[in-house]
């Protein structure tokens, strides 16, 4: 059984104290630009979607790293690890993500992508909405489809 | 600094010089941001007297301590300057994401002085500031000069800006951020306009420091759930928003209706949160940091009124709604989100509206007046068209954006102008909720709810009950109210976090962060200094005791239906032991001890 | 007697207002009638521990019941009663 971070859109409400929890985790203080995660705002739809590293099975940024910093972790399930000692910020990593979940920091010289907290996804913590959910991968999808098949539990009841 | 960032930037829009500032450790203990800061600025250096449109008046936008942190629902900031409505030392408080974002920028106050020469626009990515041409941005609608803006300056900028009303000093006109939110009351957004700014761009790579990152976590922690087990911050708020007060102040028979002509609107359900919720709700939405989430994304498919923004509030709703004698939600979300586009004040241009329909209905204005629309209560089209007409400035419109006072006034009958200290009163009826009337005469900023909410106490059982019909125990709720807010707003968070916790959580959260040991005591104490501090300018300012009242018809005219009827406003069985409470003298002056205490 | 449902209410007795015609003696008598009625969501809703919960508005005419007699406020035929949960906004 292994734990996916994920994410539900439709119930994010852009408050972005996700990018907020991040940043505090992993540097003690508030800079979203140091967020793992990234919530975008389209204003005129009054939509957010949250973005981070979905851990890939077959991971680009693991494929294409020449040190092997990034690779699937031993340790624990469904993880993209990075060696921070053997890493070379060549950046290869963010190049490859075609999803853009990887980043080089120049502050910090770091790359950035989500490590899932040692298990305990702060983000996760501090979504008001539900938005995030860290759960098993066989629950993942559970609330949205269970939230459908609940309107035919709705339709069928009055007519049985 | 920790919680503060540290800079206070000021540009001088005449010179076109960009200045910093450290901000003062001492001052930003006693006044801690935002309102308070902000107000201590323009206090210290604008003349009372100064012409609010003139270039010599200040225009400051200030975040507070918490906003860019996680403390819950806490990243506000407040546009503050001369109010030109009626003269007052203004703060409009707004939400959105472009406080947080000027901390990141690095500032804990954005001073604009001057007047350009023509429209230009700010543009300040952290350290970088530069004032840029806004000719191709003058004229256009919030939305459209946000998205314009970005993409100049950069696609994830956030943007505060003025519709046409700013644009055209309109009274009642307002800043907006992030297309949706207002800073709304006063006319700051006239101002704006009156310095040739239409927009101010930021983006902001920086950090926010905690004092006791261990500490202020558990602290947030904490006050989360504390608001999250409240009936209201954990869940009302987020289901119906806070148009879901119309029924309530409806049962009451405190909803002002027709001008506040009476207190009870019949047919007031079709236009309150569970009709939004049903009919026009996509989705909630929430400011920055925010965990209550009461805002509304909202579409109307009616395609007389068609559109897709967000609101109405609870104001909005009643402003356009009962207000007006209008029970169309469709249409009141329409007038909503013109004023959103054009940059105008909901609650005041809904009042003026009704207002308006009071003098035409009593003769004292006719058609020729109104552009040949019959503007009576009721009439959902001509409200709408009237709405339009204000916001873009034409005609009989152009009249409305100026604010009922004038408007009532001009043809002969103030006594008809809903406003304390010309400006509107929100959608509480002091007669059927006597502490809120106190509040309303005795606000710093004039008709005003959210500076002294004992509506909380008074109608919504919010962790203590008063019967709302007696004025006993009313100045003391009053003070108490209005002090915290001032703290409160001062720090960042957002009132509905008081759907949760109180002084004692915010003093806590406020310690840990800014590493400034802040009692109870001393939070309150910082609330009570900056109403002084507003109090102080109002008197430079030219009011007096006699400002502090209500329209004749409050203390006077009774509520004619529903569960208030019979009921007036008893004003004056309340502001005497205000005044006393409050320490000062029988004149509503602050004594000279009092201000000692407070340091001013 | 009218009684009306506001906000969450409305969602555990599926409608807005009800007509009662033989008029309760209390609210107490009133509220066992209509959880009878609607059931366990709204009997959690109005009740905590056999008093009145500190989570619901209820208003007689318009007067919150909290400062007239509780649970034990007695009701008239002619009376419109209308139960909030805790609502606020600004």
């Amino acid at each position: 059984m292994a734990k996916v971070l994920m994410i539900h859109p439709d119930k994010c409400t852009g408050c972005h104290n996700c990018e907020l929890a991040c940043s505090f985790e992993h540097e003690g203080q508030f800079r979203p630009a140091a967020s793992r995660v990234q919530a975008y705002t389209w204003e005129r739809e009054g939509m957010t979607v949250p973005m981070m590293c979905q851990q890939c099975d077959d991971a680009a940024c693991v494929k294409v790293c020449p040190t092997g910093a990034m690779h699937r972790s031993a340790i624990r399930a469904n993880l993209v690890d990075w060696n921070e000692q053997v890493c070379i910020r060549c950046k290869m990593c963010t190049v490859a993500c075609p999803f853009g979940n990887a980043r080089y920091d120049a502050a910090s010289s770091s790359i950035f992508k989500c490590d899932t907290c040692q298990g305990a996804p702060e983000c996760v913590a501090f979504c008001p909405s539900g938005a995030l959910e860290f759960v098993d991968d066989e629950q993942q999808v559970r609330s949205r489809k269970k939230a459908y098949a609940a309107k035919f539990r709705e339709a069928f009841q009055e007519v049985s | 600094m920790f919680g503060w960032a540290g800079t206070i930037l000021r540009v001088d829009l005449t010179k076109g010089t960009i200045t910093r500032e450290a901000t003062d450790p001492k001052l930003a203990r006693d006044y801690l941001g935002a309102r308070g800061l902000g107000g201590h600025i323009v206090r210290s250096e604008v003349d009372p007297q100064t012409d609010a449109l003139g270039p010599d008046n200040k225009l400051v936008f200030a975040p507070g301590p918490f906003t860019g942190t996680f403390a819950p629902s806490a990243g506000r900031f407040n546009v503050v300057t001369k109010g030109p409505l009626n003269g007052v030392l203004a703060a409009s408080n707004s939400g959105g994401s472009f406080g947080p974002e000027l901390k990141y920028a690095g500032y804990d106050a954005l001073v604009i002085e001057g007047k350009a020469a023509k429209p230009v626009y700010l543009w300040i990515r952290d350290g970088e500031v530069e004032i840029r041409d806004a000719a191709a941005l003058w004229g256009h609608n919030t939305a459209d000069t946000t998205d314009l803006v970005r993409a100049e300056t950069d696609e994830d900028a956030k943007v505060s800006c003025i519709g046409p009303a700013g644009e055209r000093q309109a009274l009642l006109a307002c800043v907006m951020n992030e297309m949706h939110r207002a800073a709304g009351r006063t006319g700051v957004g006239a101002v704006m306009g009156s310095k040739n700014l239409k927009a101010i761009a930021v983006s902001g790579s920086g950090a926010v420091k905690v004092a006791d990152p261990v500490a202020f976590k558990a602290a947030v922690m904490k006050a989360r759930k504390m608001i999250q087990a409240h009936p209201v911050g954990g869940a009302g708020l987020k289901a119906y928003g806070t148009d879901v007060l119309v029924n309530i102040l409806n049962q009451v028979g405190a909803l002002p209706t027709r001008n506040y002509q009476d207190g009870y609107f019949p047919t007031a359900d079709k236009t309150g949160g569970e009709s939004l919720a049903a009919k026009q709700l996509v989705r909630p939405k929430g400011c920055f940091s925010c965990i209550i989430s009461c805002g509304r994304v909202t579409k109307v498919d009616n395609p007389a009124y068609a559109g897709y923004g967000e609101g109405p509030e609870y104001e909005s709703a009643w402003g356009f709604g009962a207000d007006c004698g209008i029970d169309d939600l469709d249409a009141i979300t329409k007038a909503n989100f013109l004023c959103n586009e054009y940059g105008i004040d909901t609650i005041s241009l809904g009042s003026t509206i009704a207002c308006a329909m009071e003098l035409f209905e009593r003769g004292f204005i006719t058609a020729k007046d109104t552009d040949g629309l019959q503007l009576t209560f009721g009439n959902t089209a001509a409200m709408v068209e009237m709405a339009r007409k204000a916001s873009t400035g034409e005609g009989f419109g152009e009249k409305l954006a100026q604010g009922s006072y004038r408007l009532a006034e001009s043809y002969g009958h103030p006594e008809l102008s809903m406003t304390c200290k010309k400006q509107e009163m929100p959608a509480y009826d002091p007669r059927g909720v006597q502490g809120i009337g106190l509040n309303y005469a005795t606000n710093n900023r004039g008709g005003d709810h959210v500076r002294g909410y004992t509506i909380a106490i008074e109608v919504l059982q919010n962790g203590a009950v008063m019967d709302p019909h007696v004025t006993e125990g009313k100045a003391e709720l009053d003070i108490t109210f209005q002090n915290l807010t001032g703290a409160l707003d001062s720090s960042g968070a957002c009132l509905f976090s008081t759907f949760g916790i109180g002084g004692a959580e915010l003093a806590e959260m406020l310690s840990a962060l800014t590493g400034v040991d802040y009692t109870l005591d001393e939070f309150m104490r910082i609330g009570e200094r900056i109403w002084n501090q507003e109090k102080l300018w109002n008197l430079k300012a030219g009011y007096t005791k006699a400002d502090d009242t209500l329209p004749v018809r409050l203390l006077k005219d009774p509520i004619k239906t529903g569960p208030s009827k019979g009921e007036v406003n008893h004003l004056d069985q309340m502001l005497p032991e205000y005044y006393r409470l409050r320490g000062w003298d029988e004149d509503g002056v602050p004594t000279k001890a009092k201000l000692k205490e407070l340091a001013l | 007697m009218t009684v009306k449902y506001f906000a969450t209410i409305r969602t555990y007795t599926g409608e807005a207002a009800r007509r009662i015609d033989d008029a309760p003696v209390d609210l107490r008598e009133l509220l066992e009638t209509l959880a009878g009625r609607y059931g366990t969501s709204f009997r959690r809703a109005v009740f905590e521990g056999g008093e009145l919960s500190p989570e619901i508005i209820i208003l007689v005419n318009g007067r919150n019941v909290l400062y007239l007699e509780g649970l034990e406020t007695p009701l008239a035929a002619d009376d419109e009663v209308s139960i909030f949960p805790m609502v606020a906004g600004g």
